[in-house]
């Protein structure tokens, strides 16, 4: 038995971990998190030339990573530095859809390691339906062979400076229907395009979609026509695999920052961690924590495992879920005022592990999902 | 990362397996899995028939007639048995006092108290507990006195498990009332067939006879049955602790307790559905699941950060945590799952010799009872407060 990282993953987190804390200033994450664009292009610049998406892709793409253990440790060491800059939604779901695609598709997997190309997967319909299956957006083809695509895409990150979109759709079939689900490549400069876009609590841009009658060719499809759900669902898989982990840095630095407060926050003469109502309430994060830890490395090790993939994935989303919102607001609770402010760090993380539930499937619907499986 | 055992790990736990299947007699299993009581003569059956196998103090050196098992040959022999169902071994003797024999005890002592604990002659309870001092262990008063060549022994011991089989009683007393009173507790090893003792059940909520309380009054022990130095017994205390808190995770217990809920809510009928179907009940059970998956993990992080050569610290005090909390759990919601039949307390009904009707399902015989009784498993080996207590202080450095 071991649970080690191999040493070359070690030396990739230490070394992320270390530009995190060096380079990555939560001040100016904030600023960029919360401007028009939702984060910063010269982070983002800097931080592709460290390797971080290579380590995410697979070789055959010119990456040098992409396992779920590859993944789990760059998200871990992500979280701890609250990167809000798209490697989920460029470097995971983007990149597994584009790598089942056409010869040109997966050129743009190469792509988006040269620059060239931030494709952005747009897949979420309604708010609160989180089955993976679940697409009413229309493909209808034209007399010429050609296609349209006609549908709103709701809560669409970082869409904004988006290359491409890539569109789930479906020319027939019911809306949870895991049959007749294509996927669309559209270039975002395509007539017929509205982007919507909101600010977000926990920092990025939040964008709903509205395509009318947005013309495609039958190359633009991602994979075979009507039979692309196998797609979508495993590179939603891996985005949650991967927020998951990355909740785990955000807790393990949500645990750093609640112990120097408790042992530098004096009242009635003595650090307020001296207080056994507080001792306890840690303790009890602290266990917490090991068991949503123990719940990401269940799922990783399972993550190629056909069989057993979805029933850890969920377990690991419940858990994730459940204790992500506890540790974020016993965090608040024993930071008291301090907690409550902008001006310090504690916030900005709890606000991004709470909104991590909401992606993906909630704690509830991943509890559901690990009954029914 | 690696979570597979070894070639060797693989192969012991076969072995182990097929040692159970042949060894373990069925209705000591039944009543295992049904959660009923065993008597003093099953335990010592079965402890007689692991000692013929070297099992009995598996962890134990070669030396002494262990196997020198490791923390992970000791996790697959007691996953196993689990399983299986088979009692769990006494601890008091082999699992507890034990290790505090080989650390700090006399050669004389060794030679003489450790061959005991392999046959059987002895059957060993633990004196810590008082009154007065639970949680606040050290503040214990049962005094003893040196008089030439013994102590003179008075006080009161309480919550004594199987006190009523044993035959020795290894006590922490007060030999000193100078300095702090962690500085003034020595560790003794008394025959309970002293006069001047006195022993008188405990009864429990669940109706059952488990603990006792333990009077003693001028006892005589003979001086050589003192451990170690005299008012160093709270080191020797806090060592056994340690052992006591591992192995606290019962994975493979809890699981068997899964499935057999799971079995009850196949066969009992909510709104005419099973009660496996409704959607609350699933939901309490798959968070169970999920919670003893998480804890497995857990667990096997630990053990394979003692293999490694890191020593077991306040991360036993997670597991214990956990551990109880979830076994707890499954034990709640088998009552639930019983709906009106969990009135029923007929926990005789598992054994042989009943003859009242029938009780069905089986379960319900004592799932409240078990129910209840479970409820010391947060409260005894260190409450979860104090293990909490203890993460605070080793591990957050609070």
């Amino acid at each position: 038995m071991d649970f080690k990282p191999s040493p070359e993953r070690q030396i990739l987190f230490d070394t992320l971990k270390k530009y995190f804390e060096n380079e990555y200033s939560l001040t100016d994450r904030n600023i960029s998190a919360h401007s028009d664009l939702g984060y910063s292009k010269k982070a983002w610049e800097a931080m592709r030339d460290l390797g971080i998406l290579e380590s995410l892709i697979d070789p055959e793409f010119d990456g040098f990573g992409g396992t779920a253990l590859d993944i789990s440790t760059v998200f871990e060491a992500l979280g701890r530095g609250l990167v809000v800059e798209p490697f989920l939604e460029v470097g995971i779901l983007a990149a597994k859809v584009l790598s089942r695609g056409n010869d040109y598709q997966k050129s743009l997997v190469k792509k988006i390691l040269e620059n060239d190309c931030l494709p952005i997967l747009a897949h979420s319909e309604t708010d609160t339906e989180y089955t993976k299956s679940f697409v009413e957006t229309t493909l209808s083809k034209a007399t010429d062979g050609s296609y349209t695509v006609s549908g709103i895409k709701r809560m669409v990150k970082h869409a904004a400076e988006a290359t491409h979109f890539l569109v789930t759709c479906r020319e027939n079939g019911d809306a949870f229907n895991e049959e007749g689900i294509s996927i669309a490549c559209i270039p975002t400069d395509r007539d017929g395009i509205k982007i919507d876009s909101f600010a977000t609590i926990d920092g990025g841009r939040v964008s709903d979609l509205t395509f009318t009658n947005v013309n495609i060719s039958s190359e633009e499809l991602v994979g075979p026509l009507g039979k692309s759900y196998s797609i979508v669902s495993q590179a939603i898989d891996t985005g949650i695999l991967a927020i998951c982990s990355e909740a785990l840095g955000i807790m393990e630095r949500i645990k750093e920052l609640t112990l120097e407060y408790l042992k530098t926050r004096k009242q009635f003469g003595v650090p307020i961690g001296k207080f056994q109502a507080i001792q306890h309430r840690m303790a009890q994060l602290l266990v917490e924590i090991e068991q949503a830890r123990s719940s990401v490395i269940n799922a990783t090790i399972y993550f190629d495992d056909e069989a057993e993939r979805e029933k850890t994935i969920s377990a690991a989303k419940f858990s994730i879920g459940k204790i992500g919102t506890l540790v974020a607001e016993e965090s608040i609770q024993m930071h008291g005022g301090m907690g409550m402010t902008w001006e310090y760090d504690l916030g900005h993380y709890a606000k991004r592990l709470v909104l991590i539930d909401h992606e993906f499937g909630d704690e509830d619907f991943h509890l559901q999902k690990y009954i029914s499986l | 990362m690696d979570l597979d055992f070894t070639k060797e790990q693989k192969n012991f736990q076969i072995e182990v397996r097929s040692f159970l299947n042949e060894t373990l007699e069925t209705k000591v299993v039944e009543k295992v899995k049904n959660g009923v009581p065993i008597t003093k003569e099953d335990s010592e059956r079965w402890h007689k028939k692991l000692n013929e196998k070297g099992w009995l103090a598996g962890t134990w050196p070669k030396q002494y007639g262990g196997q020198d098992w490791d923390v992970v040959e000791k996790f697959i022999f007691e996953e196993e048995c689990g399983s299986a169902g088979a009692p769990r071994i006494v601890p008091f003797g082999v699992g507890m006092l034990a290790p505090v024999l080989m650390k700090f005890g006399s050669q004389e002592q060794k030679d003489y108290w450790l061959p005991r604990m392999l046959t059987g002659e002895d059957w060993w309870c633990q004196g810590y507990s008082e009154p007065g001092s639970g949680s606040d262990l050290a503040s214990l008063k049962t005094s003893a006195v040196r008089e030439g060549d013994f102590y003179i022994v008075n006080g009161q011991k309480t919550w004594t498990t199987f006190a009523q089989h044993a035959n020795m009683i290894f006590c922490l007393v007060r030999t000193s009332n100078e300095g702090k009173p962690q500085e003034g507790i020595s560790f003794i090893l008394i025959d309970m067939n002293s006069p001047g003792i006195e022993v008188r059940p405990i009864i429990t909520l669940d109706g059952s006879h488990e603990v006792n309380e333990i009077f003693f009054s001028d006892v005589k022990v003979p001086a050589k049955n003192l451990v170690g130095e005299e008012n160093k017994g709270w080191t020797y205390a806090k060592y056994l602790l340690t052992h006591e808190r591992t192995g606290n995770a019962n994975v493979a217990v809890s699981k068997r307790k899964i499935q057999k809920l799971k079995k009850l809510a196949d066969d009992a009928k909510k709104n005419e559905q099973p009660l496996s179907n409704d959607p609350m009940f699933a939901s309490r059970l798959a968070q169970i699941e999920i919670d003893l998956q998480n804890l497995e993990i857990t667990n096997l992080r630990t053990l394979a950060a003692v293999e490694d050569g890191e020593a077991p610290g306040a991360e036993s005090s997670i597991i214990k945590i956990l551990g109880s909390e979830i076994e707890q759990d499954i034990d709640n919601l088998t009552r639930k799952s019983l709906g009106k039949r969990a009135f029923v307390n007929e926990p005789d009904a598992l054994s042989s010799g009943y003859n009242g009707a029938e009780v069905f399902p089986k379960a319900a015989a004592y799932a409240s009872g078990k129910y209840f009784n479970h409820r010391k498993k947060s409260i005894y080996a260190g409450s979860n407060e104090i293990q909490k207590n203890i993460i605070s202080k080793l591990m957050l450095n609070l």
